[in-house]
């Protein structure tokens, strides 16, 4: 360490040095292993230690430094083997292993179960830890809630922790601290206030969802009862709470058992879009089992009315696109004529509304006790003040609606909170305010003007990941753990809860929420560690505790903790329906990004490069409007508009989206932060002119052409269909091209459930000819004698929510390409989702596609490839061999799925070898390309390769669904099937059977391993007549 | 062809035959010789020349810089993209290539064909064919993504005891392209073993005469010399003339064996012969012309050579339309989506624009060259010249870019939009032919000296003295 020292930075002399702490940590503790490391680590004699040998760490992370020195600074910090470990300081590039802990192998990943705290609920995880890096984190497959799956944002959480720009120090108006200063701070703040019981410190923090953490403010209340702690997420679950509180007197959660229900009527819920609905997860998995037509004709049907187009209304049968403000008066209306009471107001409606109305009134009424209505957690309350009243009246509560706790232990209405706070920090009441996690100034409504009140604020802490906006104008910015370095717990939209475990002892010495407040208690030093132990005392101790401790590690979960159904009636009605904005008033939707969310994950490179469902925006958010608005306005896609409210303006660019209703725009969250190298400068920031009163919706904006261009980067446009009937369009001019060709190709086939009934066969009507035999080729046809692998997906099912994307990015280490290489076509997914339009692009039918390499057995880009870098296996696949591989790019260029990605440049270089932070997340059985070097799916190769050493070990065959590609791994739904179709019991080789089954572009004898399940809508055939819906 | 009608006082004009000669009248096998030799043997390089080399200098260094910094950071500077993997890149490669094959074609065809009116024109053709070769031989290396290890893909033995995957087209390409380059070298050099004895003789300074002289390989011109030589010209003839075929065929074979729409068709090797002579031919006349006005040689490539070549562009030009209205009719007549609509998105889809270009500039304008007096006009012949090079590189590109830009799968459709470093490496690569050509007029003999001598009358063996009426001293 010593001749390090030198080649790092100046040491003070007159502070200890590491050798003296370490003789006296030695003494002390002797020789322990890394658990407890992480509370040797934090005791204050060496924390500081460390700050003052290494106050630059941050010059090491992003300087190009060996990978020597990185991990001699990560021995110091981390000391993964026990501090007496250090006293002899490998020089070796590997990890400071003295004594290997016995359940590590090296090359062998090790899987530990955890949470993703979210704010929803959280998302119970298996992290993969490869030699304690973790390196992919999976949806838990045996939590009884979740059952594996998961989503984008929960995959992206692997690459928030390793994000280099993530902040690494104890920091005081810009300089480094060390985290006891800050405590010295805290405390003797904590001191001067105790008389007062603490008047004047604030908390901010994002929604709470640990148990812990809210037991530890319970505790801390007690001692400061003038303290106060408000919590605020910009995306919040202010609508539903408000209406629960009225209807039912009191905060409950509902969730939605889609498993029971026939019938699903959404009323603006995306609840198919991601984990930005509570209950994603489960009701995603629900919706798409009963899409299955697994050995039935069952089917549920799902109803959508909403304001924003969303992958969810793209899945409905029946979907009705409304303005916002239109939304309420809609259900209000519903909630009328199903009997579920009536409201005053109400809403002229056009023919086709009434008839939709109509139509999903009848079939609600019919299916009583099985439908379900949702609402949307961004509709006015009085939508889920309808909602809860029907639900009641058609018999669903305790069927397909329980009502139960909710998930928050402090469930609140957060943004009259923030404001009562804005109010305080205004009136000079608040002296010391803690952020945690939070980033206030950047994502709160711009009429708080939250950054103006903060000067009035005597002292602002912040814990964060970043030094974000908020970060750069606190006093104190404390550096967070992340939730995959700290011990924490959480529970997920059921109740079930999860103890988070740290996978890795934190990269930059962070620290969480808990340990802030914890050092307001009686026994401030009471690690995270024994706190979450001690909140789940009660629960685990029956029996042997120990057990029980190790289990619910082991598992993931803790049983018995899922929340009991409440039995809650609703009251007062449907409240006042506000009633539609009318006229020509352009309302503005406010959502946040399905990517990045309110912001915090902007700077994640995998969440701004996947492109979002339907929109298709990468590196982007764009002023979405319906092609009528855009031309009602003058615009055309591309324009850069202004959009003014309330007096405040941004510029965006136009982007029309398909289906979405007129008169609308619909404005991103999550973008325009100023902060972070990936995050900085994306997009425009859509706070600035969100308005506290009504943060989803407003009336009355106005756009504004500026005559200048904004180069929107979608992967993926669509072009209107100008073919006449003679050249093979449909002479509308107002269909998408590609759209109509995907039809004509045969590439999306899809029938109603009563065609289906009538022709099985409709996924190989037309199909002109029959498939060659594989032996009338030239060339000789491979024989697959043991196991041949083969995919289906079930276009059915998926609801294109990008979940398998995110998973490819992780596992198969694809290099994030950036804005500009996106927008030229040459971002890099392995799998992406191919959305198809079908129809009048006002109001279309969507149909989404995962395509990912086809794995051919006949496969056009083996026979064209020069050096032969691309050749095939006895099991049937078609490998890249990245060594050998010249770059001609004649294999992308004959493969008819274009599902090939060259590395064009160094991709890889530019977002990961000069930031060591990211080598370290790379899955080491996947090679990290460099340039020039054509990739593409392998079908999880390695993840193959590891299951058939396993198996021949055990002398045995692989069994069905003991390989999972990461991709099916992640889709909450299961979609995605894979397996070997040489096995006729195989669940792929039943698939393969189904008569639904298609191979796309199969004609041209490419003869696909994948192929998909064609999907069936259950049309309501009297609703579809009525309103001339599927009638080709 | 007729020509009666010309004027019959007109001395470029056999009162005999009624054609034009193909060298004016009242030369000599001394003047032949000097006209010809002057152009090298001078100590006065004409500051044309000088202007002309700088300018093509200035153009190699662009190039230098494109190449150097493509090799520093990748194809990617390039605008190739997914799914267009492949675009200028490969659209010049076909380009120079194709050009290159009038060359060929005048001088081993022609040859075996016995029309002499070649022989005026096959030197700088031959040269033409050889540089274009190494304009066409750059961009297969270039456009590979790890071009360092473009070796790979030739048959060398090595310790992994790997082969080159013989299934693949671009494996064919290594060989007819390598093949071609070779033969077209060696028969360029022994034609031109005659006029470098001649240059070597002539020479006024040491270096010319060692040089040459090394050139020359002790060329004396004995008649054992020269039926060797007659014997090897015929026998390289008869060795380039199915490459003439076979070059374009096989690289036509790129695009016909993938299966891209638009690509995978048939009629492709026959039509990018004919293509590849077309715009061989306007290439030969885009360099005669200026360079017979420079140097003067308008007596030893006359209107007659001009008027021939007319004729071939205008017969391939129509085997080009004809191949063109072929794919149109398999469109429709085939039945298959895929080829009907690659058609229309050639016609009517966004790169529209770059099909009707090259319908113009390669069938619909050289249907003026039916007309006889345009043919012999020089300035229109070489404004023909240069819109049919045009139309020939937007045939490559419609085949390469447009085919790609829009295939099997909607989802996947892109466009192209050449960048910078595209621009450079294109004018750059012109840069590098006209350079090399520049060298090649100014240190070795552009038009054949010997077999010029053999076309005069003086040349003819008769049984009997008479007079010779066209005779000079």
């Amino acid at each position: 360490m010593a001749e390090s020292a030198s080649e790092l930075v100046q040491i003070e002399t007159k502070k200890p040095t590491l050798a003296e702490v370490r003789a006296k940590l030695a003494n002390q503790q002797g020789k322990r292993f890394w658990r407890s490391v992480d509370e040797l680590a934090e005791t204050p004699e060496f924390a500081e230690m460390v700050a003052k040998e290494f106050p630059s760490q941050a010059s090491e992370w992003i300087d190009p430094v060996s990978r020597r020195a990185f991990l001699k600074v990560m021995g110091a910090s981390m000391a993964l083997a026990g501090l007496a470990g250090c006293t002899k300081q490998p020089d070796e590039p590997i990890y400071p292993y003295v004594t290997a802990p016995p359940d590590l192998t090296l090359g062998k990943p090790v899987y530990f179960a955890s949470a993703f705290p979210f704010a929803s609920g959280a998302v119970p995880v298996l992290v993969k830890s490869e030699a304690y890096r973790p390196i992919k984190v999976e949806g838990n497959p045996e939590h009884p809630y979740i059952r594996g799956g998961s989503d984008p944002i929960t995959q992206a959480t692997l690459l928030d922790m390793y994000d280099p720009d993530r902040s690494q120090h104890v920091l005081y108006r810009g300089d480094t601290r060390s985290w006891p200063a800050f405590l010295a701070a805290f405390r003797s703040m904590l001191a001067d206030k105790k008389p007062s019981g603490g008047q004047g410190l604030c908390f901010l923090s994002t929604t709470v969802t640990s148990p812990t953490l809210a037991g530890q403010w319970q505790q801390a209340q007690k001692n400061y009862p003038q303290a106060k702690f408000v919590q605020y997420d910009p995306v919040n679950r202010d609508s539903h709470y408000t209406a629960a509180k009225q209807a039912f007197g009191s905060f409950v959660d509902a969730q939605y058992r889609l498993d029971q229900a026939d019938v699903i009527v959404s009323l603006d819920a995306d609840f198919l879009g991601g984990a930005t609905f509570p209950g994603f997860h489960k009701l995603a998995r629900d919706y798409g089992q009963k899409r299955k037509l697994d050995g039935t004709d069952a089917m549920n049907r799902l109803y959508v009315v909403e304001s924003v187009t969303t992958s969810t209304g793209f899945k409905a049968e029946h979907r009705l696109a409304l303005k916002p403000s239109e939304v309420a008066a809609f259900a209000a209306a519903l909630a009328g004529a199903v009997g579920a009471g009536s409201a005053a107001g109400g809403a002229n409606w056009s023919d086709h509304e009434s008839r939709f109305l109509q139509g999903v009134t009848t079939d609600l009424k019919a299916s009583a006790g099985k439908c379900v209505v949702i609402p949307g957690e961004f509709a006015a309350p009085e939508v889920h003040l309808a909602a809860f009243a029907m639900n009641q009246a058609l018999g669903n509560v305790g069927k397909t609606v329980v009502y139960t706790d909710p998930v928050n232990p402090m469930p609140s209405i957060q943004t009259d909170d923030l404001k009562a706070l804005v109010a305080d920090m205004n009136a000079g009441k608040v002296d010391w305010l803690v952020i945690l996690n939070a980033n206030p100034v950047y994502a709160t409504p711009v009429d708080l003007n939250f950054e103006d009140a903060l000067n009035r604020v005597g002292t602002i802490v912040h814990l964060g990941s970043h030094v974000d906006e908020t970060g750069e104008i606190a006093h104190w910015h404390i550096n967070n753990a992340h939730y995959l370095e700290m011990w924490s717990d959480a529970r997920a939209y059921d109740g079930t809860a999860s103890i988070v475990q740290p996978m890795i002892d934190p990269l930059y010495g962070g620290h969480s929420a808990n340990e802030i407040l914890q050092s307001m208690l009686e026994e401030p030093d009471v690690s995270a560690y024994d706190a979450v132990r001690g909140t789940w005392k009660d629960q685990l101790a029956k029996g042997d505790p120990e057990f029980n401790w190790r289990k619910a590690l082991h598992d993931g979960w803790i049983d018995g903790t899922a929340f009991a159904p409440k039995t809650v009636t609703p009251k007062g009605g449907l409240g006042s329906v506000p009633a539609p904005a009318g006229g020509d008033s352009v309302e503005l939707a406010f959502r946040p990004d399905t990517n990045v969310y309110d912001g915090r994950y902007a700077n994640v490179g995998w969440m701004q490069e996947i492109p979002r469902p339907v929109t298709n925006l990468s590196w982007d958010n764009a002023a979405q409007m319906s092609f009528a608005t855009l031309e009602k306005h003058g615009l055309a896609e591309n324009d850069a508009v202004e959009i003014a409210m309330g007096g405040k303006k941004i510029i965006a660019g136009a982007l029309a989206v398909p289906g979405q209703s007129d008169g609308v725009v619909v404005v991103t969250l999550g973008q325009g932060r100023r902060s972070g190298r990936v995050a900085g400068g994306v997009g425009y920031n859509g706070y600035l002119i969100q308005q506290s009163g009504a943060p989803w919706m407003q009336a009355g904006a106005s756009l504004r052409k500026t005559g200048g261009t904004y180069d929107i980067c979608v992967t993926k446009s669509h072009h209107i269909d100008q073919r006449a009937v003679s050249a093979g369009g449909d002479g509308s001019g107002t269909h998408s091209l590609e759209g109509n060709e995907s039809l004509d190709r045969g590439i999306i086939r899809y029938a109603t459930l009563s065609e289906f009934k009538a022709d099985p066969e409709f996924a190989h009507e037309g199909e002109g000819h029959d498939t060659p035999e594989p032996d009338d080729s030239m060339f000789p046809a491979y024989r697959y004698d043991k196991n041949a692998w083969g995919m289906s997906i079930d276009l059915n099912s998926c609801v294109g929510c990008n979940a398998c994307v995110a998973a490819c990015y992780a596992e198969n280490n694809i290099p994030v390409v950036g804005r500009l290489q996106t927008k030229i076509g040459r971002i890099m997914q392995w799998i992406r989702i191919d959305t198809y339009f079908e129809g009048d692009l006002a109001a279309p039918r969507a149909h989404f596609q995962p395509m990912t390499c086809h794995q051919c057995e006949n496969a056009p880009c083996e026979q064209v490839c020069p050096v032969g870098a691309t050749v095939h296996t006895p099991e049937g696949l078609n490998m890249m061999i990245y060594n050998r591989c010249v770059g001609t790019r004649y294999c992308s260029n004959n493969c008819p799925y274009k599902v090939r990605r060259f590395n064009f440049l160094l991709y890889s270089d530019v977002y990961d070898w000069d930031d060591k932070t990211l080598a370290l997340m790379r899955n080491p059985e996947v090679s990290v390309r460099s340039r020039g070097v054509m990739e593409k799916c392998s079908y999880c190769v390695q993840r193959i390769e590891a299951v058939k050493i396993e198996a021949d070990k055990e002398n045995r065959n692989i069994r069905d669904g003991e390989i999972r590609t990461a991709c099916q791994q992640a889709c909450p739904t299961d979609a995605i099937v894979f397996g070997n179709i040489n096995d006729r019991t195989s669940r792929v080789a039943k698939l393969k059977t189904l008569e639904r089954t298609y191979g796309v572009l199969a004609d041209i004898n490419t003869r696909p391993r994948t192929t998909y399940v064609a999907g069936v809508l259950n049309i309501n055939e009297e609703l579809a007549k009525s309103l001339g819906e599927y009638s080709s | 062809m007729a020509t009666k009608d010309a004027p019959v006082n007109n001395p470029m004009v056999d009162p005999v035959t009624g054609e034009y000669r193909v060298i004016a009248p009242g030369h000599s096998f001394k003047s032949v010789t000097e006209e010809v030799s002057r152009i090298v043997l001078t100590s006065h390089t004409p500051l044309g020349w000088w202007f002309g080399f700088m300018v093509a200098g200035t153009v190699v260094g662009i190039l230098t810089i494109c190449v150097t910094w493509l090799f520093l950071k990748g194809v990617g500077i390039w605008a190739v993209t997914i799914p267009v993997a492949w675009g200028f890149a490969i659209v010049e490669f076909v380009w120079w290539i194709g050009i290159g094959h009038a060359g060929t074609l005048i001088s081993a065809i022609l040859l075996l064909f016995k029309q002499g009116w070649r022989n005026s024109i096959n030197r700088f053709a031959e040269a033409m064919t050889i540089f274009a070769v190494i304009c066409a031989a750059m961009f297969p290396v270039l456009h590979l993504g790890r071009p360092w290890l473009g070796y790979w893909l030739f048959p060398y033995p090595n310790t992994m005891n790997y082969w080159p995957q013989f299934r693949s087209p671009l494996m064919w390409d290594v060989f007819a392209v390598s093949t071609y380059g070779t033969i077209s070298v060696v028969f360029w050099y022994i034609g031109m073993i005659p006029d470098l004895g001649t240059l070597r003789d002539r020479s006024q300074t040491k270096v010319g005469q060692f040089f040459y002289g090394l050139l020359a390989v002790g060329w004396r011109g004995s008649v054992r010399h020269w039926v060797r030589y007659e014997t090897s010209s015929l026998l390289l003839a008869g060795l380039a003339t199915p490459l003439v075929l076979s070059v374009h065929s096989v690289i036509s074979l790129d695009f016909s064996v993938a299966l891209m729409p638009g690509w995978h068709t048939t009629i492709f090797p026959p039509y990018f012969v004919a293509g590849a002579i077309y715009s061989g031919f306007a290439m030969v006349l885009t360099l005669a012309i200026p360079i017979r006005k420079f140097y003067h040689l308008e007596d030893l490539i006359t209107i007659r050579h001009i008027d021939n070549c007319n004729k071939v562009m205008l017969a391939t030009g129509l085997i080009v339309a004809y191949g063109y209205s072929t794919e149109v009719f398999m469109a429709w007549y085939s039945a298959s989506h895929w080829e009907y609509f690659m058609m229309w998105n050639r016609m009517f889809g966004p790169m529209g624009w770059s099909y009707w270009t090259l319908i113009t500039c390669n069938i619909a304008l050289p249907q003026l060259l039916w007309s006889r007096k345009l043919r012999k006009n020089v300035g229109f012949t070489f404004l023909m010249a240069l819109i049919i090079n045009t139309g020939m590189y937007f045939e490559r590109f419609v085949i390469v870019v447009t085919s790609l830009t829009r295939d099997y799968l909607p989802s996947s459709w892109g466009t192209y939009r050449a960048t910078k470093w595209d621009y450079g490496t294109f004018f750059g690569t012109l840069g590098l032919f006209t350079f090399l050509f520049f060298l090649f007029i100014r240190f070795l003999p552009m038009i054949p000296m010997s077999e010029l001598r053999m076309m005069l009358p003086q040349a003819r063996v008769r049984e009997k003295a008479e007079p010779i009426p066209e005779a000079g001293d």
